[in-house]
């Protein structure tokens, strides 16, 4: 619903039941005060030689009283009217009320006429009014009777039926009627004219003041429509300092708040897409030169030559790569990720040292790096993600045996330190990394493409993630030139709390 | 013939290649395509089990879990993701010992002996034979090809503690904490002293080995 026409329905709504309400009030103070007005004047008539001439002829006593005229206006009591009742009206009793220089309120009361009642609401006048039990029952408990209904022609009857002060006689209960005609004001609604033009203005000057607010509304949504149609780069107008104006500021704050997330958002896809793109190169190079091998060996093996061992080697130690790199790439993904890809559970470094070793064995014996390794005689228990540490021992390992030397060695070993802490190093007797690069390693944070690269020393994609699995786990790495001459890697961190 | 291994593998190249390499390696395998929900008596007589975790029809952690309610047999885990929750949860099923793909034959062998191995070892022996020694750790003797030898208070411990943990190296750092006197502030250099005079005394048997970068170890040694 359009917001004008709810705004006058509801107008409306209120207005008409309130408008209502207060013309039944109206009414019922009206009727009080008239009974209260026709009460005092029918005592007064009557103890003023009213009741001689009614007791006199009760057969035809009645009287027709002069109009009377609320009390808010009357400038005396109404006169005592009495004598036998004439078929000639009086002038004032005339016509229907003159709405004239008293305005519309100012209007007289329509006259009463009085009927004479016995002890037994008997009464002796034929023209009286039938009687009957509401009155007589009203008039024994509250001294008054009181009877209204409407005639068939939408007139107003009023019957008041009065115990007079004294015992006896035909005229011991007095019967006062009052008819309002039908047109009267006083029954139905006051006139139109006095309460519809200000309602009819007051709704007119809202519908007419909502225009502007409607308005910028309209000019509010369609802005924000365009916004979202542009991507939310075009921004919306802010001005005043009202509902509206607040509206339109909490419309911007959103879109900023929607530009960033998608900035976000934008930015993580395209690292996807670049992880994913030097992904393909990164395992396509390998399996290329693996892919050579094979065909070099096939050859060979056609023309009735020997295998060479080298060639050998190098398609084992190509394969051997691309294994440690797709795992690399899995721990990439879920260290990106963050915490909730990363478990936490206790892991076993003896067993996690011996499962290295394991792993590279195969490749550092045809190379001829002997390959050991020195563990405590119980289980070494520390609290992590096993994938993630096996793999960046993983990475030191791998690393000293793809570039170290034929006849070299190189070693893991696991020590506990006194401290409730342990102490894993791995050392080879390569060509090491100068001073410069190894603190590079440890200082810079590799990003993207950076990181991915096999060269220098293949402090590529598995030293970041070795770094980051350091980082994440609390522990400490240390990069220093071994006692044999080539590199130590060590790792310190504390040990798992003994369990209870 | 060796110990009887059951294979449940569902990729036929891979299944046929472990099996080669099992035989090959002196055990006698026995192959499953696919994963079976076990129930007692089921289970071939094996020595251990190596099981695949992506099965068709049985998920390998189930059959794991229905293997364990009956079975203590040593179950090696062949996992191709690259994910903990999955290993842990095998472990805690009750599973030995897993190995990621892809994995050298040599690296698998070498696993499924370890595991074979593993009961022996766990006793404390009184007496250990390691080649041509005998050293009985309880009576403080050895014996190097039936001759008794005498060693110092520091040389016998070293020896058994090199003899306790037989073809593992064992951290000089270790050896110098725990074997040398602590009065007398041991360093590694003392240590390499106790060991060479150690190894002149055990004669030509080169049984004291030294590790590159780690420490020594005991092997059956071979005669100079």
């Amino acid at each position: 619903m359009k917001l004008r026409l709810r705004l006058a329905l509801t107008a409306v709504a209120v207005t008409v039941p309130a408008v209502f309400a207060l013309v039944q009030v109206e009414h019922s103070v009206r009727r009080r005060t008239t009974d209260e007005v026709i009460i005092a004047s029918t005592m007064s008539q009557m103890q003023s030689g009213g009741r001689e001439r009614c007791e006199a002829a009760p057969e035809t006593w009645m009287v027709r009283s002069r109009a009377q005229r609320p009390p808010w206006e009357r400038e005396g009591l109404p006169d005592g009217n009495g004598g036998p009742p004439s078929n000639t009206p009086r002038p004032n009793d005339e016509g229907p009320p003159k709405l004239g220089a008293r305005g519309p309120l100012g209007r007289r009361l329509p006259p009463v006429s009085l009927y004479p009642f016995d002890g037994q609401f008997v009464s002796r006048n034929p023209q009286a009014p039938a009687m009957d039990e509401e009155l007589r029952k009203g008039v024994q408990d509250d001294g008054v009777g009181v009877r209204r209904y409407s005639k068939a022609d939408g007139a107003l009857v009023q019957d008041l039926l009065l115990r007079m002060p004294w015992e006896g006689g035909p005229c011991e209960y007095v019967l006062a009627r009052r008819v309002e005609p039908a047109e009267s004001p006083e029954v139905g609604l006051p006139p139109l004219y006095i309460w519809g033009v200000p309602t009819f203005i007051l709704l007119s000057a809202m519908v007419v003041a909502l225009g502007p607010v409607v308005q910028r509304l309209r000019r509010l949504t369609e802005e924000v429509r365009a916004s979202s149609g542009s991507g939310y780069e075009q921004p919306v107008t802010v001005n005043g300092s009202d509902e509206i104006a607040e509206l339109a500021r909490a419309f911007q704050q959103a879109r900023a708040e929607i530009q960033a997330r998608m900035a976000h958002q934008q930015a993580r896809e395209q690292t996807l897409r670049d992880f994913l793109a030097n992904t393909t190169h990164d395992v396509m190079t390998p399996l290329t030169v693996l892919q050579g091998h094979l065909a070099a060996m096939q050859q060979r093996m056609r023309a009735g030559e020997p295998l060479e061992s080298g060639l050998m080697l190098s398609a084992m130690s190509e394969a051997h790569y691309m294994a440690s790199l797709v795992h690399n790439l899995g721990a990439a993904a879920r260290l990106e990720a963050g915490a909730p890809q990363v478990q936490h559970a206790p892991v076993d470094l003896n067993a996690l040292v011996s499962r290295v070793l394991g792993r590279h064995q195969p490749i550092a014996r045809p190379q001829r790096i002997a390959l050991e390794s020195g563990v405590p005689a119980t289980p070494t228990w520390v609290m992590g993600d096993e994938t993630l540490l096996e793999q960046a021992v993983s990475n030191v390992v791998l690393n000293s045996i793809r570039y170290g030397r034929e006849d070299g060695h190189v070693a893991v070993v696991l020590e506990s330190t006194r401290q409730q802490g342990f102490n894993l190093r791995v050392i080879d007797d390569g060509p090491g990394i100068s001073e410069e690069d190894r603190s590079r390693i440890l200082e810079r944070r590799f990003r993207g493409n950076e990181a991915r690269t096999r060269e220098p020393q293949g402090q590529g994609l598995g030293l970041h993630i070795v770094h980051n699995v350091v980082e994440l786990h609390g522990w400490k790495m240390t990069l220093a030139p071994s006692e044999y001459g080539g590199l130590e890697v060590a790792f310190t961190g504390p040990l798992m709390p003994p369990p209870g | 013939m060796g110990d009887r291994i059951l294979l449940v593998e569902d990729d036929d190249p891979l299944g046929s290649q472990i099996v080669g390499h099992l035989r090959g390696a002196g055990f006698e395998p026995v192959w499953w395509r696919e994963g079976r929900l076990l129930v007692a008596g089921d289970l071939p007589d094996v020595s251990l089990v190596v099981l695949d975790l992506m099965l068709p029809g049985t998920y390998g952690l189930d059959m794991l879990k229905a293997l364990r309610t009956f079975s203590e047999v040593p179950v090696l885990i062949l996992s191709a993701r690259n994910d903990t929750l999955d290993k842990v949860r095998a472990l805690k099923l009750g599973a030995d010992d897993y190995m990621t793909k892809p994995f050298w034959p040599e690296e698998l062998v070498e696993r499924v002996r370890a595991r074979l191995r593993r009961p022996t070892l766990q006793k404390e022996q009184a007496v250990v034979e390691v080649g041509p020694l005998r050293i009985d750790l309880q009576g403080h003797t050895v014996q190097v090809q039936g001759r008794p030898v005498e060693l110092t208070r520091v040389e016998f411990e070293l020896l058994a503690a090199l003899a306790r943990r037989p073809q593992e190296a064992v951290t000089r750092q270790w050896l110098v904490e725990h074997v040398l006197d602590p009065e007398r502030e041991g360093t590694e250099r003392t240590l390499d002293v106790h060991v060479s005079r150690l190894r002149r005394k055990l004669g030509p048997v080169k049984c004291v080995e030294t590790v590159w970068g780690v420490g020594y170890r005991l092997v059956p040694g071979e005669d100079a």
